[in-house]
């Protein structure tokens, strides 16, 4: 079966398994409930996995290399007609877009997702809602795997907020509790904060370019990671020749030049606001520095899904998005990605030096990985980030499941104050808990060893070029600062560990009814081989990651090489050069990420036949099709200063290897026998204070408290009182003015017109009266009054003539 | 006044006294009787004391006078006419009493004062 069709289908099974489980969900019940969705999302691992293997054989049959001979799968349809204006073909699109980064994300996120799922069989199995927790999970990986799947930005952006929204539902799982309903909004709020860089970033994007799948955003702001400052990078449009699409050109139009800045086109500063912006969407989804907040809040949600919230899917999702727009990232963005990134690592890791609550001590720690990966990120360090993000879904989701299996058999309770001496009482969660501090912590020999040591080790490098061209001592930062916090994590983990196992027991009670269980036991051993073995070259991570880069190059040069035959001219291909570090001056490089593990591949010369290779089988794709005019610039593999920096980088990246061990002995030293040692150094008035302060979480949330939530009553108070003295008292005073008109009114109906109407009926009414007095119908009584009337009518006229005749 | 009616002999004042002496008693009868008949009667009085004043005062005012050749008979004339009128009212009324016996079973005028049925 195709590769595409194995990770659809790996991505619909958990869909699948989301709408069985509403319907009939609570008709199945504990735990038959879980069981079907374990056994779908084990389904969508098998299908991952069974993809890889297809993957693999694929690039075995044209005989190159894992990942590198082959090119990513891509297939978009037209979804929305939305009209030209917006978009260049007339519609939104979607597709799928599966390369070897897509592969392993995939078998990451499915494989941790089991684990999870079948941790969440033992521990959720007294819970109320069991069915609807499956539910959710099964929404949560389905929304994580279309999200890794997505061809375009835009389907990005939609699995994107639907990850948000499971977090949601699933942090606020337990909304009796009041702290889980706020922690729940509050994630949902500050990840809307994130969303909307996010929008503005693809915003920017989709009216520039007017399409945002991946390969068209790849292929004409590819060379965003070369863009200078007063330069501009030309967008395909009508009128615009296809040659300058995609190419970097000069703002101001040189002498004997055409200039360029008459065709549609971006500039650097927007290139960079188009940058921040998409990466500000991952720094509300991986918490970094200034939406951070909502990570240890959510801590409140059932541990299993602080597991797959902080190694597979939700902070994951914004290492992933950055990964995925790396190539059109500008120096600055990336600059300002690695600032960002070493402040939370900073921050995070000081933090969970002073936190007591076993959750909140690992929430922080996968901040502080996560501020290793963004920094990674920053750097250039495009495999440096994706690896630590594989190795640290492993041992973090280890870590957490770990905790979850601690907490479950302490009976709830998460303080570290109550906890001693439990690997006694649980010990294979003390065991493959262990592994995984070792892991986090850099070990040798441990996964995330290898994955934080290419981290560091990219940064001296960076560090050492910025330092040769001249761009001053605060770039040193970015590899100090990581170096020293390597120190500081092995500490804390150390002490988390310490607190946890060792030691007499601090609650009698607690220590008494504590025990294993198989079923949480189980993933836990199964994490503890994966945190060792996932960062071992032969396990492939690194390999994969490194030939996404090469698959995309090959995507481009192939399509070049056939379009210059027969077809119809496409728009001139951007040289790719994507996912590497683009610092100036040198434009490319391969050997950073090469040799990603020192022992590996000693000398940069040993990658040297790789670009004979590479010009063949590009040949062989094209079928021998000539080059095109205006070929392909080459790169340059051997450029001097990367191998300088390279090797520098190799020279420092040895200080954060003594982190294990003096962090993790330091941590052994002070937490011995408790909190005897922390506390004697806690008299000391100083260090009493930073740890309040740290406690305190740096008093962010008190921070955001008054500066957000403080300013935004303030405004509603405003509001409410503008509201009250000035609309409420004009609204009253025409209220009134109205009343008093339709009084007049109604006096004037009731009076006038009434009043005539009336008049006129009991006027005739009473005539009717005054006539009918003498109808009396008597014939007498008429005939009497008609002799009267006679009477003196005659006596009248007698009178009358009387007088004139006298 | 009456002693020269009783000292004249019989003349136009004669009939005249007549005449109103019969209206007063057919206006009498019609203030008095509750009887439809009786009213009736005092009706024909009335009638027929307007008949004699007629026939009276063509008699002695217009005796022998003559237009044409041929005497003035007006006041007889107005005299048929009146009889002819008051035969045909006696029918009319005598049809609106039986009517009014049908509906009260007697004719008492008095009992007639409302219009319905």
């Amino acid at each position: 079966m195709p590769v595409a069709t194995l990770l659809i289908i790996a991505t619909l099974l958990p869909l699948v398994s989301f709408l069985i489980l509403v319907f009939l969900g609570r008709r199945m019940g504990s735990p038959l409930a879980g069981i079907v969705g374990t056994f779908f999302i084990a389904g969508s691992f098998v299908c991952s996995l069974a993809a890889m293997i297809v993957w693999l054989s694929m690039d075995t049959a044209s005989g190159t290399a894992p990942g590198a001979g082959g090119q990513p799968y891509i297939r978009l349809m037209d979804w929305l007609p939305v009209g030209k204006w917006f978009s260049n073909n007339g519609f939104l699109q979607i597709g799928v877009h599966v390369d070897s980064l897509t592969i392993v994300m995939f078998s990451m996120v499915t494989l941790v997702s089991t684990l999870v799922y079948v941790f969440s069989l033992g521990y959720m199995s007294e819970d109320k809602r069991f069915p609807r927790f499956f539910t959710y999970l099964s929404l949560f990986c389905f929304s994580m795997l279309g999200l890794v799947i997505g061809g375009t930005i835009l389907q990005l952006f939609i699995f994107w907020e639907l990850v948000g929204l499971c977090s949601y539902l699933l942090i606020g799982f337990w909304y009796e509790k009041k702290s889980a309903s706020n922690a729940a909004i509050k994630a949902f709020v500050v990840n809307r904060v994130g969303d909307l860089g996010f929008l503005i970033g693809l915003g920017i994007l989709f009216f520039n370019l007017g399409n945002v799948s991946l390969m068209d955003v790849y292929r004409y702001l590819g060379n965003a990671g070369s863009v200078e400052k007063g330069q501009i990078i030309v967008l395909p449009a009508d009128g615009t020749p296809a040659a300058l699409a995609g190419t970097i050109q000069p703002a101001i139009a040189e002498a004997g030049k055409p200039d360029a800045s008459k065709y549609n086109h971006m500039t650097v500063g927007l290139l960079t606001i188009m940058g921040i912006g998409l990466f500000f969407g991952a720094v509300g989804k991986s918490a970094q520095f200034p939406l951070h907040v909502w990570l240890p809040d959510a801590m409140e949600g059932p541990t299993p899904v602080s597991a797959l919230i902080h190694a597979a899917t939700m902070v994951a999702a914004g290492v992933y998005l950055v990964g995925r727009i790396f190539p059109i990232l500008t120096p600055d963005a990336k600059l300002f990605i690695a600032i960002i990134g070493c402040i939370t690592l900073t921050m995070a890791a000081l933090i969970a030096m002073a936190q007591t609550d076993i959750k909140k001590v690992l929430a922080y720690s996968t901040l502080s990985q996560l501020g290793y990966m963004m920094l990674a990120m920053g750097i250039g360090s495009w495999v440096g980030a994706l690896f630590h993000l594989i190795t640290h879904a492993f041992f973090k989701a280890l870590l957490f499941l770990g905790s979850g299996s601690v907490i479950h058999a302490a009976h709830h309770e998460q303080e570290l104050g109550q906890y001693g001496g439990l690997w006694r009482k649980i010990p294979y969660t003390a065991l493959t808990f262990g592994i995984a501090v070792l892991a986090i912590a850099g070990t040798p020999l441990m996964s995330g060893y290898y994955s934080k040591h290419l981290i560091v080790g990219n940064a001296a490098s960076f560090s050492w070029l910025a330092a040769k061209v001249g761009k001053g001592w605060g770039y040193w930062l970015l590899f100090w600062v990581p170096t020293i916090i390597a120190y500081v994590t092995a500490f804390y983990m150390t002490r988390c560990w310490m607190l946890t196992f060792a030691g007499k027991p601090r609650n009698k009670h607690l220590y008494d009814h504590a025990h294993d269980t198989p079923i949480l036991y189980i993933p836990l051993i199964a994490l503890a081989v994966l945190s060792i073995i996932a960062g071992y070259e032969w396990f492939g991570v690194p390999s994969f990651l490194r030939s996404t880069q090469k698959e995309t190059r090959n995507y481009f040069e192939r399509t070049r090489a056939v379009a210059g035959s027969e077809t119809p001219a496409p728009p001139l291909m951007a040289r790719f050069t994507g996912f590497d570090t683009s610092w100036q001056p040198a434009s490319a490089y391969e050997h950073e990420t090469e040799p990603a593990n020192g022992a590996a591949e000693s000398s940069p010369h040993a990658a040297r036949p790789e670009p004979e290779a590479h010009a063949a089988r590009t040949e062989l794709a094209a079928g021998h099709a000539p080059k095109p005019e205006g070929a392909l610039p080459e790169i340059k593999e051997e450029d001097p200063a990367r191998i300088a920096a390279f090797h520098n980088g190799e020279k420092l990246v040895h200080w954060s290897g003594y982190a294990f061990i003096i962090g993790i002995g330091l941590g052994v030293l002070v937490y011995w026998n408790g909190f005897a040692v922390a506390n004697a150094m806690l008299k000391i008035a100083p260090i009493r204070w930073i740890n309040i302060w740290l406690y305190r979480k740096m008093y962010f949330d008190e921070l955001y408290g008054v500066i957000f939530v403080g300013v935004t009553l303030a405004i509603s108070k405003l509001a409410s009182a503008i509201d009250t003295y000035v609309i409420d008292v004009a609204v009253n005073l025409s209220a009134k003015l109205v009343k008093r008109g339709s009084d007049l009114a109604g006096a004037h109906d009731t009076y006038i017109v009434d009043g005539a109407v009336n008049g006129a009926a009991s006027l005739a009414q009473s005539l009717g009266v005054a006539v009918r007095a003498p109808q009396t119908g008597r014939i007498r009584a008429y005939v009497l009054a008609l002799m009267v009337v006679v009477a003196v009518g005659l006596a009248a006229a007698i009178v009358v003539v009387l007088s004139v005749v006298g | 006044m009456f002693v020269g009616i009783i000292d004249n002999p019989i003349g136009l004042n004669h009939f005249l006294v007549l005449g109103a002496l019969m209206f007063a008693c057919g206006l009498l009868s019609m203030m008095v009787k509750r009887n439809a008949i009786g009213i009736l009667m005092g009706v024909e009085l009335v009638l027929n004391a307007a008949n004699v004043n007629l026939v009276a005062f063509n008699r002695y005012l217009w005796a022998g006078d003559r237009a044409g050749g041929k005497p003035l008979m007006d006041g007889q004339v107005f005299a048929i006419f009146v009889i002819v009128l008051a035969a045909a009212e006696a029918a009319v009324a005598l049809a609106i009493f039986l009517n009014y016996y049908n509906n009260f079973s007697s004719i008492d005028v008095e009992r007639g004062q409302t219009l319905k049925g």
